[in-house]
């Protein structure tokens, strides 16, 4: 044996010497103090070192929840609501939860870097130095030819680029991003705008409500604000103390949402109905007498004819009797302006129809009501985009800088951003990670990823108080990125130190109000709280419906052999969560898919046409085709296919690299009054292909729905 | 006597079928002492090109198929397999299930049959008990291949040890393993013991290293009448004690189902149940294996005789009965109870998608040997037997597939019901079976497959003695 | 099956009627306890490790039909079917904790545990796939939770390290733990507040006053597994 105690030896020599011991002082306490036990305690038991807590904002969609991440030995390990913010109280949805395996992306850009063929994936790396300079010389070009395109997320990269192309005499930014596409916001903006007389976001106080109808508001999955409105939802369903009312759900689209399928009650109506079933109801309760509408309503709802409503949007008129009597009863009810309401040809005067009951029945500033949020939304209209993408397309843009934003896969191929992306002299992309657009751009000069820089979001969607949030690094940057506000000021010279300056100088307002002795004090305390918000917000105290129109057009019902299109927006967001494993593995609430791309068919009418589950088929619509796996999905009209939004990169690293399709390819570009995608009113036609591919699914197929 | 046997050989007029059937089982047609032990030996040496192009073939399957296949999924993980959620246990557990029953017959045919004094059994007693053994062999495998941590499996063992933990002994498993070694360790003494007198005669008939080997196994057997009673009592004592522990090997297999809370497992008759199985299956796998030898080896064809077939296919028949009877009171029970998951359960067996395996199940196990062992001339036509009794093999096999992984695919949530598709299992399977061959065909090369001196023992015993006019079948005092 | 303590029972209760079937705590669950990803194929063919799912199942027919959710994972039995059947004792009860524990390191992937679990919640490592996690993404990984390898089964465990961490800073702080100070990985994300969690053995607790509300029932009750999940039944005719 060598010279080295072996372990085993060291244990028997102990354990003769305990023994030893024990025999000398007569089974003395000694024995007590060894204990060799076996390995019954897991390392659960043994591990526990102290973690650090970042208050951050979260930045994975416009909401801005509250974020706390648990950060060990300078790692971000976990991702937790935080409980003291207004928006999530602590909550968090799986996309915020997953936000570390974005930053921990293997795939992301680790320096600049210059692009010699777009849609190369190659590329050769640039100092921070040159990057700077090429950015500086393309904001020093002709203004006029200079563009920028930003995402809904980084409110104050938005601030900033606001406050450079005025500054410069350059055209506003671009901003607009699929969530605010799919749910119509600036649709939702200028209906409160009509009605309030201020531009930006309502807040619908669900949790006070006893009676909600959501035309088309998938609330509990990414609208407006998911998490504010889930948890929301849960006040509002909980019989509170003493005996508070279980709040009532009724939800109209046509195709059952998870919203939805939290509902009591489902209408499937058709598509782009939600204004005429509106005015319906309203008619159905002038006539009951229960309700004092305002006479210019009372007026408009007389030339309603309900049978002719009820037929059109496929809901039995004793349906909607029975929800007038509902909503007659109700104390509190609220009607929710959802963007299957919106995303039409009709959207806005769906809008304002939605929000006239809201008015009528007096629900503007109640408990249980309408309000809306202090921070002021910009999001743009698809018209924005498609004046942007007339200029790129008629050469007038130098330079195009895209943030936080990745229109070569959010936007409908039909708008024409890819040709339009080909003549622009250079594009420069701030993304973090490789994505479609960037794949595109000339120049990559990477921002930070959310949880490793600053910022704020300033348009907290989830609540009507006086909130802002704050984001601060959780961890040190992995990489050679740098804060894309840091990089224009460097190249602008806009008079700032650097981001943290610019975002404090911004936040003087906010700070005035906070009474903070300092300006140091406000900051340190902003950070550590993960934000600033006051305890009251303000209410609308008025409500003008001299807009609210007399009559809404019904849409055009799908044909013979034609299905209203469905695009719904899942936990991969703006489909960024795409490269997210843990999002891709959780399975979609409804269907249990995992990794792929669906597309939900009735079983009546996929009978018809001789499809089987997981037959993969063939949807065309005038703006292209795409092939996904049908799921035959018991709740849905069956005159509609949906398709989930999210899945089909052909960029965005390993996980998400060509797995199911985008049904961007096949949106046609309808838009609706105020210039918004009229998502909803697109019409594919269904094709078999004879060919197969199982979907991966969390559910027994056998087992659900009998089918082997 | 031996002279008043041959006599007795050439058939005797008036004497009936029974009787003449059992001078053809006992063949009563001695043959010297000398030539019996000449023929054995030759059919042990006698070896042809195609004998060890099989051997070859078998090893190179084992190598690849069994060892090859286990060690890569040991290296990658047991995910190689088919088995997932909800169905844990696959193919690896049926075969597990299928070996462990065919090991029964060995014992069942040498042992009980030994016990109870059935004649018949005598030439071919050491081939069952060969049998039990490889079986075992093979079984014995798969607890450990289907392990997740194969490399740790002695944590099962009670032993002291740096965990100071013993093994759970409230886990079937663990009494699986006792159970398990045990029978394989009783088992080889079994084959063993008789093996002695044997092996002396064939190392007196030896050179080379076949002589050494043989010397050392004979442990100097020279045949003295105090070795013989001490065998005579060491083989009683070990085949009456074999049998308790056969019967609790197979009861504690169908013990880790049936003490399982999982619908259809959860059944108090599955320890007899299983019992049964695994002696149709078991009693099948000999008479495949009689057919098979009395083909290839040679001079198998005076030691086994379609007489023997016979009286196997009757105990068959008796079996097959006696498996459908279980069969249809477990599944009476089951489904008359009620339990919905149950229903479900029996529901997906008989017509999910995997349904053909429960009915080919019902006509190999049921149908075919009622409708065709009732038959004297089927039971003695070899061929015939040989595919009889492979067909219930496949169907008992088909049995423990149903029992474990189209049991396990639906559970209480319907939500979570999962259908199995084996991948690597079937490799392995066919592995093990080729290990089992394999064995099998070289120990017909080295062991002598008939007991010598028990046949002879027989002839002599039975020698039908005159005694005035009546012909007295007696019984020798020896047993 | 231990003797059960009269303090400190750990249990849940989760309200049906709120719970949305959002499925974030799917995802909480997966990013607080290591629990790896499996990929399109072996998650579609029931290999994925969810330690907790959601079942969504329907009721009714068009257009008349609802889905029914009920998250599933560990109930936590106080008479765990999966406890005895293990030959190696790596799935043990607790008798700090009271609930049922999954000892990685001892296991060896006998897998009886999960056939004889009627709640299906448990999960088996069939590959690698902790180690199939690139860097740097395993920086994320949860040092307070041991990362299993191939081979073993492993399973919900009321987020074990949270209740130790918390019981040891009660401790250190010479006080008793705090109603709600202890909160498992897919409480705390819970948009609804759906999931409720805490001690059972104080009748005044959140969760224990949740459980005795006249809609509770227990999965699979006549197995007489004394689950320590409570599910409170959906009130609606739709949904929950």
């Amino acid at each position: 044996m060598s010279e080295k105690l072996t372990r085993r030896n060291f244990l028997k020599l102990t354990g003769l010497g305990i023994a030893a011991t024990a025999v000398l002082t007569g089974c003395g306490p000694a024995s007590r103090y060894v204990l060799r036990r076996p390995y019954t305690e897991m390392p659960e038991y043994s591990q526990i070192g102290k973690s650090t807590y970042y208050a951050t904002a979260c930045r994975e969609c416009p909401a801005g929840c509250g974020m706390i991440m648990r950060t060990f030995e300078g790692r971000a390990i976990k991702a937790e609501g935080n409980p003291a913010h207004p928006v999530n109280r602590g909550k968090l949805c799986p996309r915020g939860l997953t936000a570390v395996q974005g930053l921990y992306n293997p795939d992301r850009y680790k320096t600049p870097v210059r692009r010699s063929r777009r849609g190369d994936a190659r590329t050769e790396a640039l100092s921070w130095d040159e990057a700077i300079e090429i950015v500086r010389s393309a904001l020093n070009g002709d203004p006029q030819r200079v563009a920028f395109y930003l995402g809904l997320n980084a409110d104050h990269v938005f601030d900033f680029v606001e406050e450079l192309t005025r500054t410069k005499g350059m055209p506003a930014p671009v901003r607009f991003g699929a969530l605010g596409m799919f749910e119509a916001r600036a649709t939702l903006v200028e209906a409160a705008r009509q009605v309030f007389g201020k531009a930006t976001l309502p807040f619908f106080d669900l949790a006070d409500a006893d009676l909600v109808l959501s035309f088309g508001a998938n609330f509990l999955e990414t609208w407006l604000s998911p998490v504010a409105y889930s948890r929301a939802f849960g006040d509002f369903r909980r019989r509170g103390e003493p005996l508070k009312k279980r709040g009532y759900l009724v939800a109209f689209e046509p195709r059952l949402s998870l919203t939805a399928g939290s509902a009591d009650e489902w209408y499937p109506l058709t598509p782009g109905t939600e204004g005429a079933v509106a005015m319906a109801l309203g008619k159905l309760l002038v006539e009951s007498g229960a309700v004092r509408m305002p006479e210019m309503l009372e007026n408009n709802y007389r030339g309603v004819n309900v049978e002719a409503v009820a037929q059109a949007a496929g809901i039995p008129q004793e349906k909607l009797e029975h929800l007038a009597q509902l909503i007659a009863r109700a104390e509190r009810p609220l009607f929710l302006p959802g963007g299957g309401a919106l995303g039409h040809a009709s959207g806005l005067e769906n809008a304002l129809q939605i929000f006239a009951l809201n008015v009528a029945l007096g629900r503007v500033g109640q408990p249980g009501g309408v309000f809306l949020i202090a921070g002021e939304e910009k999001a743009d209209s698809l018209e924005s985009v498609q004046t942007l993408i007339q200029r790129m397309q008629a050469g007038e843009v130098d330079t195009l800088f895209i943030h936080g934003a990745n229109p070569l896969f959010e936007l409908p191929k039909s708008l024409g951003f890819e040709q339009a992306l080909s003549k622009v002299r250079q594009v420069i992309s701030f993304a973090t990670f490789p994505d479609e657009t960037s794949l595109f751009a000339d120049y990559v000069f990477p921002d930070h990823s959310p949880l490793e820089g600053f910022g704020y979001v300033r348009v907290l969607a989830g609540t009507p108080r006086f909130a802002i949030s704050a984001a601060q690094p959780v961890v040190v940057p992995l990489y050679d990125t740098r804060a894309t506000v840091d990089v224009l000021i460097a190249a602008s010279g806009l008079p700032y130190t650097d981001e943290v300056d610019f975002i404090q100088q911004k936040l003087q307002p906010v700070f005035q109000r906070s009474g903070a002795p300092e300006l140091a004090t406000f900051w340190a305390r902003f950070l550590q709280q993960g934000g600033y918000w006051e305890d009251v917000g303000e209410s609308p105290d008025s409500a003008d419906l001299s807009t609210v129109p007399a009559k809404v057009l019904l849409p055009e019902r799908a044909g013979e052999k034609t299905f209203h299109l469905v695009v719904y927006p899942t936990q991969m967001g703006d489909g960024s969560g795409a490269n997210r494993p843990w999002l891709q593995e959780t399975p979609d609430p409804m269907t249990t898919v995992m990794w792929n791309t669906w597309v939900e068919i009735n079983p009546k009418t996929a009978e018809e046409l001789g499809i089987h589950n997981d037959d993969i088929v063939r949807l065309v619509s005038s703006a292209g085709q795409i092939e996904a796996v049908a799921y035959l999905y018991p709740a849905i009209r069956p005159d509609t296919v949906a398709v989930p939004f999210g899945q089909g990169h052909t960029a965005l690293g390993r996980f998400a690299e060509g797995r199911g399709v985008n049904p961007a390819e096949v949106i046609q570009s309808l838009t609706n009054t105020v210039g918004d995608l009229a998502v909803g009113d697109t019409k594919v036609r269904l094709e078999p292909t004879g060919k197969r591919r199982p979907l991966s699914r969390l559910e027994s197929k056998s087992g659900v729905y009998g089918e082997h | 006597m031996a002279v008043e046997a041959k006599s007795l050989s050439t058939p005797i007029h008036g004497v009936d079928d029974e009787e003449a059937e059992l001078r053809e089982q006992l063949m009563f047609d001695p043959r010297p002492r000398e030539e019996l032990n000449r023929m054995v030996m030759e059919s042990m040496v006698h070896t042809t090109p195609r004998y060890w192009a099989v051997v070859a073939f078998l090893a190179v399957v084992v190598l690849v198929c069994l060892f090859g296949a286990w060690g890569y999924m040991i290296a990658t993980g047991i995910g190689l397999a088919g088995v997932r959620k909800p169905v844990y246990w696959g193919v690896f557990i049926v075969t597990f299930v299928f070996w462990i029953g065919i090991s029964h017959a060995g014992t069942f045919v040498s042992a009980i049959l030994r016990v109870f004094k059935a004649e018949f059994r005598r030439p071919f007693t050491r081939a069952a008990e060969l049998m039990t053994t490889f079986g075992l062999a093979a079984g014995a495998l798969y607890p450990l291949i289907h392990l997740g941590r194969v490399w740790v499996f002695y944590w099962m063992i009670p032993y002291p040890n740096a965990r100071w933990l013993w093994p759970n002994f409230r886990s079937p498993l663990v009494w699986d393993f006792l159970a398990i070694t045990t029978y394989l360790l009783s088992s080889t003494i079994y084959l063993y013991l008789p093996l002695i007198p044997d092996l002396a005669m064939a190392r007196d008939r030896t050179k080379g290293w076949r002589h050494a080997v043989y010397k050392a196994l004979a442990l100097g057997w020279r045949g003295t009448e105090a070795e013989w009673a001490r065998l005579r009592k060491a083989i009683t004592i070990f085949a009456f004690a074999i049998i308790p522990v056969m019967f609790s090997v197979h009861t504690i297999v169908s013990w880790d189902f049936a003490v399982s809370q999982t619908p259809v497992w959860n059944s108090t008759i599955f320890g007899p149940y299983f019992i049964v199985g695994a002696i149709l299956s078991g009693v099948s796998a000999v008479v495949t294996i009689l057919v098979i030898l009395r083909a290839t080896l040679k001079h198998m064809d005076y030691f086994i005789r379609k007489e023997h077939l016979d009286a196997l296919g009757k105990l068959l028949l008796v079996f097959s009965m006696a498996w459908a009877y279980f069969f249809f009171n477990d599944y009476l029970v089951s489904w008359y109870g009620g339990y919905e998951a149950v229903r479900k359960v029996l529901f997906f067996h008989s017509s999910g998608p995997d349904a053909w395996i429960w009915w080919s199940m019902i006509v190999f196990n049921v149908v075919i040997p009622w409708l065709t062992l009732w038959n004297r001339r089927i039971r003695r036509t070899p061929w015939v037997m040989l595919i009889i009794t492979l067909l219930i093999n496949v169907g008992m096999y088909f049995e423990r597939y149903t029992i474990v992984p189209m049991t396990l695919a639906h559970q209480r949530f319907p939500f979570d019901w999962g259908t199995y598709v084996p991948r690597i299992e079937i490799i392995i399977s066919i592995g093990t079976l080729a290990l089992f061959i394999l064995l099998y065909m070289l120990a017909s090369r080295f062991i002598p497959m008939v007991p010598v001196w028990e046949v002879r023992e027989g002839q002599e015993a039975h020698m039908i003695r005159q005694i005035g006019k009546a012909r007295v079948p007696t019984v020798s005092e020896l047993e | 099956m231990a003797e059960e303590k009269q303090t400190g029972r750990w249990g849940m209760v989760i309200d049906l009627d709120v719970c949305t079937g959002c499925n974030a705590c799917v995802t909480a669950c997966a990013m607080e306890n290591n629990i790896p990803w499996t990929g399109e194929e072996d998650a579609g063919y029931g290999r994925g490790m969810h330690w907790i799912r959601v079942q969504r199942y329907w009721e009714g027919e068009y257009p008349d039909i609802s889905p029914h959710y009920q998250p599933v994972m560990c109930q936590q039995c106080g008479r765990a079917p999966c406890e005895p059947v293990c030959p190696v004792f790596a799935t043990v009860h607790s008798e700090e904790q009271q609930i049922n524990l999954q000892v990685y390191n001892r296991c060896i992937g006998t897998r009886y545990c999960a056939n004889n679990c009627p709640y299906i919640a448990r999960s088996f490592n069939w590959f690698d796939y902790s180690q199939q996690i690139p860097t740097p993404m395993n920086y994320y990984l949860n040092p307070n939770v041991t990362v299993r390898r191939r081979g073993v089964m492993e399973k919900c465990t009321f987020c074990v390290q949270r209740i130790y961490e918390g019981q040891e800073r009660a401790k250190a702080e010479g006080r008793a733990v705090r109603d709600g100070e202890i909160v498992p990985a897919c409480a705390q994300a819970c948009p609804t507040d759906a999931i409720i969690f805490g001690d059972l053995s104080d009748p005044d607790s959140r969760v224990s006053k949740a459980a005795r509300n006249q809609r509770r029932y227990t999965l699979l009750e006549e197995l007489g597994t004394e689950p320590k999940v409570t599910y409170l039944k959906g009130e609606g005719t739709y949904g929950g």
